[in-house]
């Protein structure tokens, strides 16, 4: 526990230069500097009773099933009221975008996989449109075809983890291994496609690796059926569920106002019912060829912007996305998949910037290059990371049970929000 | 020497309620003629084998009990340990453990054995004596709510006039555990676990209480025995849920006040792995654990036969009257055993089903829902037996009374079903911003 | 059944009670559809999931056709791979091809620049083992030279040396092939 600022000063600390003083996690008596903005306060239950009452501080992370990962959260919590929430990240830091200025080009795409494991062709999508902005090469148009199908199927499988880990952090456990079920055919499919569940390094620079092998497109839109008489059921179990609602409406309302000034994108952002998302707001790749609806948060349970619509915006997304695969697989023709490049790629000297929408939000790629083999210096901007930026704000008055709901409402992976 | 009084006691009453009929009795009169006795008086030269003490003989009884209950509930526990996982196995599309025994029949039983192996560990901060004591009260909770169980006609340790007060009373001795535990793990989320276990279990004893209050209406007396034997008929019709359209809902009430007083899901916040990774038990292993884990599955068998008992006809089933003495025993032994089981069945189905409520939920469901339905049920089961069936017992009642009730109870059951059959929740009426909308349009 | 405690949108008393009863409900046939259900699931070691053609698994090499040219090795991101060989003219005599896959991350990015098309990778993917210097596996099938280079290469160095020196006594016939020694 973070001892309070009521701690006593330790005087003669000159003796223990372990930090400058006044920096890093240490004042200038040494000791650990309150990880709050205001110390732990006596409450003011007792001015009141007779008792003496004081709020506790406890970790939450970071091993601990419901911060999706290794994040760390320091709570304080007035017995079950949380009033005050700081998150800790950085646990399973890999130098990303470090390691993107010593490797080429191609080499950089299998650690685009690596942040968002969950969307890893939408990262490799983001990745390589940023990189074909500086190169200004024309993509075959069958490979963007396949790389939006790549995509979309991509999100769905990455909200049916975010629908079933949903589940399970509110202690449905069944919603998850359905969940699960449709998205191994998902994985399924992309080993067909490219031979890999996860890490799939497919959409590249210039294209995609290989072309879709037969009867894939068929198999495509039989899993499109199937997944839509599936997703009827999840809304039944889970979405309509009555105990749901009463855990997910009016919890964690996140406003217009506060969506836009944490820098909220994705889900989170529609959910409190902008309508903003770059598929449409910036029509990259077809995005523009096809017919397809945002879905906003509408309150329909609660409050505009609370759990329940950032869940519903992602339940409704995984449709669209159904219907735009479907505009796909009617659209696709015979062709090349990958432009002309040469082996050694090198990129002309400039800088670009290109988000995309992955299933969490902006994913935003910032390349400079020198005209060289690989880049001068390569930035992600991540959606998760931004995202959990909200989490000191939304979760202060919210109960402890409730902090597992927002968290699992905004859905980060922590992957990405360390990089 | 408390213990020796409450033995002396119930033995007593129940030799004055049924005689004869109670096993236990009998174990302590064959005590009594212990032939090793008889070979001690033999070798020490006396005529007459010296009766033993009767504090002897109770304490002999009571330890060949509780070793009776102990397997029994051992049994019971892995049991429904493992038809939960092969139920939650089939309800998740998978399959559940399948590699021990025949249909993995024995996993319960190598992960027991795998438990008492394991190093018993506590924690450095813990408050040792309350550490340890506390798996013990919880196991004792469990042990002695089966004292007031009625398996059979003729089985069953003791016959109380307050059965239910007796049960209900013992469940709550295993909160005092839990909250033991979660006090003396010097753990914060144990902490949580064990504040949640209280209030959530002071709460719905007042639903449960109330929804137990309705067959004691009805069947005009607090004793299991009784209650039981007052459901017995060549047909079921005459189970109490069938004998008054009120135990329906009651028996609906019933359980899910028992899901919350047994901790099952959606009521598991005491032990709720996604917010409290564990709750009050987190710091434990090995066998004090298993302690844990075989209460939570004796209760739940406890609570199943006790709705049982008190709704579903207990050991009576359509045609077993035509056994005789110990088969009659046995079968309804297996009876009620059988009937049980299938009340834990529907447990596993409700918990693999449905989210965790929030701890304010569970309260307000308790004090705003479940308790203002419960009395209203007990007044209306009331005027039911008054008003309508006259006061009289259900077999002296007219035959369309006899049969109108049971009817009535199936076509309600029916009708749900029958509602059930197709999709009912609609949620494709999502809202969608225009599609007109200029690209990049903020709309607020 | 469940107390929505501040939905701002509260429907009423009775409403409530039977929104959760139902809903619980109807989750509940949802459950139930699949307990009747066959499972999804596959008993691992006995039966296994198809593995489709493109996995990407641990590599194999064609060992006759590759020439050397350490393009697969440059290719990869994390220089995971390491080969030596000693070439006799345009005979090769292998010493060791190795991946490391304490590091490779099967991203397949070396099988493509390959000129000779002669690096793959296959289905196998069971990497498990005590040491993780295990790990490094060598792809060679045999060491030294294969019996066919080593008579072409004989062969050659019997031509060149019976050009070069036609006029000194015919040497004896090439030694007759060893064994090719396998890994
Ligand atoms: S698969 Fe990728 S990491 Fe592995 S050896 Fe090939 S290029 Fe290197
Ligand atoms: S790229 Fe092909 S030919 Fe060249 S060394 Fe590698 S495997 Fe051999």
């Amino acid at each position: 526990m973070v001892p309070s600022s009521e701690t006593p000063a330790r005087g003669a600390a000159a003796t223990l230069p372990v930090k400058p003083a006044g920096q890093g996690d240490y004042d200038e008596d040494f000791n650990l500097k309150p990880k709050f903005a205001t110390p732990l306060a006596r409450n003011e239950r007792e001015m009141v009773m007779d008792v003496r009452t004081q709020d506790m501080e406890m970790n939450m992370g970071p091993q601990h099933p419901s911060t999706h990962g290794v994040l760390r959260l320091l709570l304080r919590v007035d017995g079950e009221i949380v009033t005050g929430a700081v998150p800790y990240i950085g646990y399973i830091h890999r130098c990303a975008e470090k390691i993107g200025e010593s490797v080429e080009w191609i080499q950089y795409l299998p650690y685009t996989d690596r942040y968002d494991y969950l969307a890893a062709m939408n990262n490799n999508l983001g990745y390589s449109m940023a990189v074909e902005k500086l190169l200004g090469i024309e993509i075959p148009e069958r490979a963007m075809y396949i790389r939006t199908i790549c995509a979309e199927l991509n999100r769905i499988g990455s909200h049916l983890i975010a629908f079933g880990t949903y589940g399970l952090d509110l202690g449905a456990f069944t919603p998850f291994f359905y969940s699960f079920r449709e998205r191994e055919w998902i994985l399924s499919l992309f080993e067909k496609i490219c031979g890999a569940r996860l890490t799939y390094s497919y959409i590249r620079i210039g294209g995609v690796f290989n072309d879709s092998p037969p009867g894939w497109l068929e198999e495509v839109a039989a899993f499109c059926n199937d997944f839509e008489e599936k997703w009827k059921e999840y809304n039944d179990l889970l979405s309509e569920n009555s105990i749901f609602v009463s855990r997910t409406a009016n919890v964690g309302v996140i406003s217009v106002e506060d969506a836009l000034a944490f820098g909220l994108t994705g889900p989170c952002l529609r959910g409190s019912g902008i309508a903003y998302d770059l598929r449409k707001a910036q029509p990259y790749e077809l995005y523009n060829k096809f017919e397809f609806d945002i879905p906003v948060g509408s309150g329909r349970k609660g409050t505009v912007g609370d759990c329940w619509d950032r869940y519903d915006v992602r339940m409704q997304e995984m449709r669209e996305s159904v219907k735009i695969v479907r505009q796909c697989l009617a659209g696709i023709q015979e062709g090349p998949t990958l432009a002309k490049l040469s082996a050694a790629l090198r990129v002309p000297a400039g800088h670009a910037y290109v988000g995309i929408e992955n299933p969490r939000g902006e994913l935003g790629h910032f390349v400079i290059s020198g005209g060289d083999k690989k880049a001068i210096r390569l930035r992600v901007r991540g959606p998760s990371f931004c995202n959990l930026s909200i989490l000191p704000k939304a979760l202060p008055g919210t109960m402890l049970a409730d902090a597992v709901a927002v968290i699992g409402s905004i859905d980060i992976v922590l992957g990405e929000v360390d990089r | 020497m408390i213990s020796l009084h409450v033995m002396e006691s119930i033995g007593g009453q129940a030799r004055r309620a049924a005689p004869g009929t109670n096993w236990t009795i009998d174990l302590i009169e064959w005590a009594r003629k212990c032939s090793l006795s008889k070979w001690l008086a033999n070798a020490a030269g006396y005529e007459e084998a010296p009766v033993p003490p009767d504090w002897i003989v109770a304490a002999v009884g009571a330890g060949i009990a509780v070793g009776l209950v102990l397997a029994f509930i051992s049994v019971v526990a892995m049991f429904s340990i493992w038809l939960e996982r092969r139920v939650a196995g089939r309800i998740q599309s998978r399959i559940g453990p399948n590699r021990v025994g025949p249909f993995g029949l024995l996993q319960s039983l190598a992960d027991g054995v795998k438990l008492l192996l394991k190093e018993d560990i506590i924690p450095s901060g813990a408050d040792r004596s309350l550490f340890i004591l506390a798996p013990a009260l919880v196991m004792a909770s469990a042990l002695g709510m089966f004292a007031a169980l009625p398996m059979a006609a003729g089985a069953g340790f003791t016959d109380l006039n307050l059965g239910i007060i007796f049960i209900i009373a013992v469940s709550s001795l295993a909160t005092i555990g839990v909250i033991m535990a979660g006090w003396s793990s010097n753990n914060k989320w144990a902490l949580y676990g064990a504040m949640r276990e209280a209030a959530q279990v002071v709460s719905y004893e007042i639903p449960l209480g109330l929804s137990l209050l309705v067959p004691a209406v009805v069947a005009g007396s607090m004793n299991l025995r009784e209650i039981t034997e007052s459901q017995s008929s060549w047909s079921g019709a005459c189970w109490l849920i069938f004998q008054n359209p009120i135990c329906l809902p009651a028996f609906v009430l019933y359980f899910v006040a028992a899901l919350a007083e047994t901790k099952r899901a959606p009521f598991d916040l005491p032990e709720s792995e996604s917010e409290l990774v564990a709750g009050f038990h987190v710091e434990y292993s090995g066998i004090r654990f298993s302690f844990f884990f075989l209460e939570e599955y004796g209760a739940m068998f406890i609570m199943s036969a006790l709705g049982v008992a008190l709704f579903l006809g207990g050991w009576n089933f359509p045609g077993i009257d035509v056994l005789h003495g110990g088969w009659l025993v046995a079968t309804q032994l297996l009876v009620f055993v059988i009937k049980s089981l299938c009340m834990i069945l529907l447990m596993i189905w409700v918990r693999w089903t449905l989210p965790r409520l929030r701890v304010d939920q569970v309260m307000v469901m308790s004090y705003k829902y479940l308790t203002p339905i419960g009395l209203g049920l007990v007044v209306a089961s009331a005027g039911w037996e008054v008003l309508v069936a006259g006061g009289l017992p259900f077999n002296d009642r007219p035959f369309w009374m006899q049969a109108a009730t049971p009817a009535l109870v199936v076509f309600v059951c029916l009708l749900l079903g029958w509602m059930l059959r197709k999709q009912s929740v609609d949620s494709a009426a999502a809202p969608f911003a225009a599609r007109s909308s200029a690209p990049g349009a903020i709309q607020t | 059944m469940v107390a929505p405690t501040h939905t701002l949108k509260s429907s009423g008393w009775f409403n409530e009670v039977w929104l959760g009863f139902w809903t619980a409900l109807v989750g509940m046939r949802i459950t139930l559809k699949y307990f009747f259900k066959k499972p999804e699931t596959v008993q691992y070691p006995e039966e296994r999931m198809p593995i489709p053609d493109r996995y990407r698994g641990i590599h194999y090499l064609e060992q006759e056709k590759c020439i050397y040219c350490f393009m697969c090795a440059r290719a990869c991101p994390v220089d995971c791979i390491s080969m030596e060989a000693v070439r006799h003219g345009k005979e090769l005599e292998w010493v060791s091809f190795t991946v490391d896959y304490n590091r490779c991350m099967f991203c397949e990015l070396c099988t493509y620049p390959c000129p000779k098309d002669c690096i793959h990778e296959g289905k196998e993917f069971a990497l498990v083992t005590y040491d993780r210097r295990d790990l490094v596996l060598d792809l060679l099938s045999w060491k030294g030279m294969s019996a066919e280079a080593k008579q072409r290469f004989e062969a050659a160095e019997a031509a060149k040396a019976s050009g070069a020196a036609a006029k000194d006594a015919p040497k004896a016939g090439a030694a007759p092939a060893d064994a090719p020694e396998h890994s």
